[in-house]
């Protein structure tokens, strides 16, 4: 829910990135941290274990400046995408606003991708949101890889909803913007 | 379900928050204290102690309080509303109002958590009856922010920052 501060002239909004175990949540964030005006962010926080697979969250909080007179911020939180951690998952999901849905393109990774998000469906059955209706972005990730899947079957299998859906190569910035846009976008028409 | 996208705090209500932190503050002679929205988002802290890692603190109680919220339900408790770090120079309580905001009071060990206990449920109170207002004001307050010019400006600055 995002949070309009009269007082201090502030609107903060929250966007969660979902998906599987190494689809490039943590690496669409770092590549956010490195690129952007260094003024329009602060640090980026990572709860990671010693080989790096994110353990809680990664959070990266972005600020546009003044407009008309309002300070707006975004919090870019990732997930961890391992199974087990399914519980962590929910208690990031709390409180957003808008998801992006990182889906690792390659054919080996479809199931995984399936069952992702159905659990994202159920965790926001959850915490009393539908997602039928809610900001969300699809990000078609990996699209580098040989085994990587035509955009087409993914969009049929994993996108019934038809929202936009943008290609990525994350690791080369590839996309990781068109998506921050559209989903920053799509948070603020529903505010 | 919830209704509300958003919630909109006055200038008044977060004056009475304020106030509300700093008398809690005093009367526990607490280092910090917060008012934080469940989804991480700092709504207002007094005390120094906070003040330069508020965005992060925030993002993080937030999501320990959440996380810990998942562990009681999974041993079966039914109403968890708080957490109790204990440091060995600082303590943190943290206490959840309605399922939308948490209050955080950060304090040392001059500091009896039987106090903070007691005072902080006094202030949760309040901090609820705050919220219930927050909420009835919420959607006639939202056209005077958020109308069709700020969202046309908000998008333009996304174009031009969100960018490589």
């Amino acid at each position: 829910m995002a949070l309009i501060n009269i007082a201090s002239h502030e609107i903060h909004c929250k966007i969660v990135y979902y998906g599987i175990g190494y689809c490039g949540k943590t690496t669409n964030l770092q590549y956010v941290y490195k690129s952007i005006n260094p003024h329009a962010r602060g640090d980026m926080l990572s709860i990671a274990t010693e080989t790096e697979r994110t353990l809680f969250f990664d959070f990266l909080p972005l600020d546009l400046g003044a407009v008309h007179g309002f300070r707006t911020r975004f919090h870019l939180y990732t997930v961890p995408g391992q199974i087990l951690y399914e519980r962590t998952r929910l208690a990031v999901l709390n409180g957003a606003d808008g998801i992006v849905f990182v889906v690792d393109s390659q054919a080996e990774k479809f199931e995984e991708n399936v069952q992702s998000f159905a659990e994202l469906d159920f965790n926001m059955r959850r915490l009393g949101k539908d997602l039928s209706n809610f900001p969300l972005i699809m990000q078609w990730n990996k699209r580098d890889m040989p085994s990587a899947l035509p955009v087409g079957v993914l969009e049929r299998y994993l996108n019934r909803r038809r929202v936009p859906g943008f290609e990525a190569i994350a690791y080369e910035g590839k996309g990781v913007f068109a998506t921050l846009r559209a989903i920053s976008k799509c948070v603020i028409t529903q505010l | 379900m919830e209704q509300l996208t958003n919630l909109i705090i006055s200038d008044r209500e977060l004056a009475i928050i304020s106030t509300l932190l700093n008398k809690l503050m005093n009367d526990t002679n607490a280092t910090s204290a917060m008012l934080l929205d469940k989804s991480g988002q700092v709504i207002a802290s007094q005390g120094t102690g906070v003040r330069r890692n508020a965005t992060s603190l925030g993002a993080l109680l937030a999501g320990a309080f959440s996380s810990s919220r998942q562990i009681a339900e999974l041993l079966g408790e039914k109403d968890f509303r708080t957490i109790f770090q204990q440091g060995v120079r600082e303590n943190i309580f943290t206490t959840m109002i309605e399922e939308q905001w948490l209050l955080v009071i950060v304090f040392d060990k001059l500091t009896h958590i039987g106090l903070v206990k007691v005072l902080s449920k006094k202030a949760a109170d309040e901090m609820e009856r705050i919220l219930q207002r927050v909420r009835a004001e919420t959607s006639q307050r939202k056209s005077s922010v958020i109308n069709v010019e700020f969202r046309s400006s908000v998008e333009d600055t996304i174009d031009l920052l969100f960018r490589d």
